[in-house]
């Protein structure tokens, strides 16, 4: 008997049989889920946009709002000057940032291993946590969210939802899910030596939000 | 892995308790832990009801166990993964090591998990000549020690800050520019950062697996399971088989209660999903992806008085509030799993014979039960194991004289009170000052601590003292 059908067999065995019922284990499972407001916290703000800034700045991240995409590399700039940053930074292949005038910004595709900084393209805001979520993609490099030091975000307002259960609902089915989907919360960081908080384990010990608001 | 029995658990705990840095180290990490917990749960209202909703969200998948692990085979095959089965740690070693081999592997980096350690991987990689590379900053540390955890979440939260500096200057070139935290995380960013570029498989575990999507959930504050995950050309999961949720959805609500009993924090840093592959296009990640689907005894608990602990989703709040975990900290045990939840699992995974004392190393004050976030009744479930221990002869001469002999005092009242009234005040004397300091016959019972003396007489003395007073009068 391979390890599986003997895996399958002893659970059934210590179940006392398989129910074989998948609409009435569907139904059990649904269940589970309802009345979600009562299993979590409410946001901390009225709109899923304030709560998700006020979250992003507890974590330790910076948020900066701005009316429209074209305004993203005067924002960056803005960044990188007040970090003290190099205007030379690696940007997501992302055909939206393709066509901004980076004006006197040297974007560039590469990101070198130790990059000072480095600006992408986040797919969901979740305001109850303060979450950013990335997905892999065409254009979307996991390890652009991972290598820099400074992690530069630009997220659509309109693109915030409310809890952590909007954003699962919108993952049902293999078809849906991206190789690698991350919920970024905060800058990285460990408690391994003696417990005691540092900034910047092996991701971005900075995490700067550019929140787009346009139509 | 087999429990490190030699020396034996008593010898063990003794160590651990003359080890002058070891209660030091243990007691800023659960105490910090134990405050930033109850904090968060301070601001989570609804965690009473989250809680009982966690539990029963595993209790519906255990009991529906076969259902969801082969929804999870379907679609995790169906994303372009690869599933594997293994009924036994050597079984899922061997599986992996042959996925190493296929893929020419040299260096392998690997993402804690402690089914990892459960299973052994770490000496079985060793053995087969792979390169190893622990990228969580806590595995990273006891690699270099050559150590096992003592910590599910913290696994080298024993040792000081001054003894990781030591490694560190020994092992990073260059060292480290001093011995603060700030400086040692910095140089273990910068010395691993070339080794998960360069990995030919990474390896993690898993948190949940996700039945109707197919992917695993991975939890990190680092960012090290994406470093680990994505750059090599092969992706190996591990994972125990009761680690099924239904949907993301459910995992969702399970994270809640799993981040803040561990860490306090409302979600980890990094919460990844992984499923299968690289798709056609992508921009980076593997080209393969395995998972294997642990046993290793767990599906014998669903019919035994052990099934509770399958709910377990591994936060360690049960060890960090443990009395005795925080005299002696994880080593001591023996086992993978320290703690009370170590308890109840290392006799499943190394035996019985192996590992009898751990349910006796427990006060069954219940605080475990309390913080569980899933509601495992720890205490029943070491008492259990106490049972199991009897009735198979394990206990030695002297517990069962000293059990025959209660019992024997037991079932006769009238000696039994005459007895206890002798011990009550032969306490009471030797715990004149308010707390006994050392007991003639038992002296590991004081050795070190004191017990407090007993402040009245017998319960029974009591009794018929109070029974005939109103409730208000009553002390």
């Amino acid at each position: 008997m391979s390890a599986r059908d003997s895996i399958l067999s002893a659970i059934r065995t210590g179940l006392g049989g398989s129910r074989n019922d998948p609409a009435a284990i569907a139904a059990e499972a649904a269940d589970l889920l309802a009345a979600p407001e009562t299993i979590r916290p409410p946001l901390v703000a009225a709109t899923p946009v304030d709560a998700f800034c006020e979250k992003s700045e507890a974590l330790g991240a910076t948020v900066d709002r701005i009316g429209s995409i074209d305004e993203v590399p005067a924002s960056v700039g803005r960044y990188l000057e007040g970090q003290g940053l190099s205007a030379e930074i690696a940007v997501e292949s992302a055909a939206l940032f393709r066509d901004l005038d980076w004006g006197d910004l040297r974007p560039r595709l590469a990101v070198a291993p130790d990059a000072p900084a480095a600006v992408g393209l986040a797919r969901h805001g979740i305001a109850e946590s303060g979450s950013l979520v990335i997905h892999s993609g065409k254009e979307t490099r996991i390890l652009l969210a991972f290598l820099p030091l400074h992690h530069i975000v630009v997220l659509r307002a309109a693109s915030i939802v409310s809890h952590l259960e909007d954003y699962a609902a919108l993952l049902v089915g293999h078809e849906t899910s991206p190789r690698n989907a991350v919920l970024i919360t905060g800058p990285s960081g460990t408690t391994d030596i003696e417990g005691s908080y540092v900034r910047g384990a092996h991701g971005p010990g900075f995490v700067h939000v550019i929140l787009v608001f346009d139509a | 892995m087999t429990a490190t029995t030699r020396p034996g658990f008593k010898a063990r705990s003794d160590a651990a308790l003359a080890n002058p840095t070891l209660k030091t180290a243990i007691d800023r990490t659960t105490g910090t832990a134990e405050r930033k917990r109850a904090a968060a749960l301070a601001r989570f209202a609804e965690y009473e009801a989250a809680r009982s909703r966690g539990s029963a969200i595993k209790d519906h998948v255990i009991a529906n166990l076969d259902h969801y692990l082969e929804m999870f085979e379907r679609n995790a095959t169906a994303s372009g993964a690869k599933v594997h089965w293994a009924a036994t740690e050597s079984e899922a070693c061997d599986i992996v090591i042959r996925l190493c081999r296929e893929a020419g592997a040299k260096r392998v980096t690997r993402s804690k998990s402690m089914l990892g350690e459960e299973i052994g991987l770490p000496d079985a990689l060793g053995s087969a000549g792979i390169e190893r590379v622990e990228t969580d900053l806590a595995e990273h540390i006891i690699q270099l020690a050559g150590e096992h955890p003592s910590h599910i979440i913290w696994p080298a939260m024993h040792r000081t800050r001054e003894q990781v500096a030591e490694l560190f200057n020994a092992d990073h070139k260059p060292p480290p520019a001093d011995d603060e935290a700030a400086s040692m995380v910095q140089s273990a960013r910068h010395v691993l950062r070339e080794k998960f570029l360069s990995a030919d498989v990474g390896i993690s575990g898993a948190n949940f697996l996700i039945a109707d999507t197919g992917a695993t959930c991975t939890v990190t504050n680092e960012g090290n399971a994406e470093l680990t995950t994505t750059p090599p050309r092969v992706h190996i999961v591990t994972a125990g088989i009761e680690k099924l949720v239904p949907s993301t959805s459910h995992a969702m609500a399970l994270l809640r209660l799993l981040v803040r009993s561990a860490t306090g924090g409302e979600l980890t840093q990094y919460t990844t999903f992984h499923c299968g592959p690289k798709r056609p296009g992508d921009a980076d990640g593997p080209e393969k992806m395995h998972i294997v689907l642990v046993d290793n005894g767990r599906s014998e608990m669903i019919a035994n008085e052990f099934r509770d602990m399958l709910r377990c989703i591994r936060c360690g709040a049960c060890m960090n509030h443990c009395v005795v975990y925080r005299q002696i900290g994880g080593h001591a045990y023996g086992g993978t799993y320290p703690g009370p939840m170590g308890a109840v699992l290392t006799p499943v995974l190394d035996g019985l014979a192996q590992s009898r004392d751990l349910p006796f190393a427990c006060t069954m004050n219940g605080r475990c039960a309390e913080v569980c976030p899933v509601e495992i009744p720890l205490p029943t479930l070491l008492r259990a194991w106490r049972g199991r221990s009897w009735r198979a002869g394990l206990e030695g001469a002297t517990m069962r004289a000293g059990l025959g002999a209660w019992a024997g005092l037991a079932r006769r009242p009238g000696l039994y009170r005459m007895a206890s009234g002798i011990g009550v005040r032969a306490l009471r004397l030797l715990g004149r000052s308010g707390w006994i300091g050392s007991l003639p016959f038992a002296g590991g019972w004081t050795r070190h601590r004191d017990l407090p003396g007993p402040t009245g007489g017998t319960f029974m003395e009591r009794y018929k003292a109070e029974r005939g007073k109103r409730p208000e009068d009553r002390r």
